[in-house]
């Protein structure tokens, strides 16, 4: 298989945004394309999750690509529930690794804040199993199960998870794009709104705007794509043995792993799908960044933390970035290059070669595992 | 795998699913207070998955979850087509051992019918 490389990436500030979609999703992709000095990519892939709900517009790759001035482009769209932006990575860096094409820019994109909470929950929810649906579920009702079951197995305590939201709303305070930019306290977490015990409003990501975009590319650049991975497991809930390890996040990271040719222990700095903080410490262990058991434990030494042996989350994560669903899997991404290309000012983590992004689709039914290296 | 509600195919095999039915007892695996459920939903919602003795898991409604443990013993019962769990105090447990161990007098008997009459209510389900 011939290297596929990334030439340029770009996003825009994470948060509440008065843009329309397209224009946000043009913002980031023309950026991604200014850096890899490239006027007109062959090919454009589309991640949006439900802009057909959300803002009331389908057919969205030809939408995009014509508010882009690239309407001659082919361009088609990949879904994959919140991890959609991953998921179009991996159909971009496909392209180019078959050789159908030079050069993909893969960009990413939703716009959900112009509606209530109530209504984004629900809108989200159409991720979740039907059946469970009916029953009231939504996307923190599952996650409090998930950590009930976590916190019951003695895997996690309540300063363990409140610890994660600390530690990214720092990170992302260095983060001029990301949606927030005020630190949190132990005791602010654990006193904060219940949402679905044991989970707390600020263990939960926020709602958010924003777009992301990459440039893949078969030229050689600074950082390679070294390794995907894509793991699977059941829509509904009910139907999995374990809800506190989730499988399809360890199918991606063999496969990543696999294909990159080197293992867990090399990676310098991850981007880690937190859409609820327990999900991160779960998440560590699963990709096997930290020994089982150890993911909690590990964020209280401050091990996870910006000047710790394996920080996580540096932008901020989902959690304190924002999580614009379908742009999410590429803003790590982006962040990751930043990263490895000494980009990530005011969060640099110090020679950084390898970085990992781990996107979540749904409730853990379709994950991704994204592994980049820098060259020279 | 036996699922709950019945399906066509089993999640992880391509083979088509045949009707099968279960007591309705088994233990909490899980469980939540939703406090903003979704609209047409009651603030708080409680929500469990429960695993039945035979292996299906479902999702329940219940009407109070203080003092529920994961782990809890639960009947599970569904009222127009939706599960609710119960906790099942120390008597219920106790009544159910009796049964299970066979060791039941008249009385201990109709106690144990009249339990899992309840139970066997809404045994709706397919396994593969």
């Amino acid at each position: 298989m011939p290297d596929v490389f990334v030439a340029g990436v770009g996003m825009t500030r994470v948060g509440r945004r008065s843009e329309p979609l397209p224009d946000l999703m043009a913002d980031a992709a023309h950026a991604a394309l200014a850096e890899a000095g490239l006027e007109v990519p062959d090919a454009i892939v589309v991640a949006t999750m439900n802009p057909e709900e959300f803002i009331g517009d389908g057919n969205f790759a030809s939408n995009v690509a014509t508010q882009m001035g690239f309407a001659d482009v082919p361009t088609l769209r990949v879904e994959t529930a919140t991890s959609s932006g991953a998921a179009a990575f991996y159909a971009g860096f496909a392209q180019v690794a078959a050789g159908l094409r030079h050069t993909v820019l893969v960009v990413g994109g939703e716009k959900m804040t112009h509606l209530t909470t109530p209504r984004v929950s629900e809108l989200i929810g159409r991720s979740i199993d039907p059946y469970e649906r009916a029953y009231g579920a939504t996307m923190p009702a599952l996650a409090g199960l998930v950590t009930r079951a976590l916190m019951t197995r003695g895997a996690a305590n309540a300063r363990e998870i409140a610890q994660v939201a600390v530690k990214n709303h720092a990170n992302a305070a260095r983060n001029p794009l990301a949606h927030f930019q005020d630190a949190v306290t132990v005791e602010q977490v654990l006193e904060s709104r219940m949402v679905a015990d044991p989970l707390r409003l600020l263990h939960c990501c926020p709602i958010s705007d924003g777009a992301a975009a990459v440039v893949v590319s078969a030229e050689p650049a600074r950082v390679r794509v070294a390794g995907i991975g894509h793991g699977t497991d059941t829509l509904a809930m009910r139907h999995r043995r374990e809800l506190t390890s989730f499988g399809a996040t360890r199918m991606a990271a063999r496969e990543a792993y696999g294909m990159a040719r080197f293992g867990p222990e090399r990676i310098d700095v991850a981007e880690v799908h937190d859409a609820f903080t327990p999900f991160e410490l779960i998440s560590l262990e699963d990709l096997g960044l930290v020994p089982p058991g150890k993911a909690g434990r590990a964020t209280l030494d401050g091990e996870t933390a910006l000047d710790g042996r394996l920080p996580i989350n540096p932008s901020g994560g989902l959690k304190a970035r924002g999580h614009p669903l379908a742009a999410t899997g590429l803003a790590q991404i982006v962040e990751c290059v930043w990263q490895l290309t000494g980009r990530a000012h005011g969060r640099q983590v110090a020679g950084a070669r390898r970085a990992l992004a781990h996107s979540i689709g749904g409730l853990a039914t379709n994950n991704w595992v994204t592994l980049l290296e820098a060259r020279g | 795998m036996v699922v709950a509600p019945p399906a066509s195919y089993c999640p992880h095999h391509p083979v088509l699913m045949t009707p099968d039915s279960l007591p309705g007892i088994g233990e909490i695996v899980s469980f939540t207070t939703l406090h903003t459920p979704p609209a047409g939903f009651k603030s708080p919602l409680h929500l469990a998955i429960v695993e039945l003795d035979g292996g299906a898991r479902f999702v329940c409604h219940g009407s109070d979850v203080k003092g529920l443990k994961v782990g809890a013993a639960v009947a599970i019962e569904a009222i127009d087509n939706i599960y609710y769990f119960s906790n099942l105090g120390t008597l219920d447990r106790a009544r159910l051992f009796w049964r299970r161990a066979g060791r039941a007098g008249d009385r201990v008997n109709a106690i144990a019918r009249s339990l899992a009459k309840r139970m066997w209510k809404g045994k709706h389900r397919a396994a593969s």
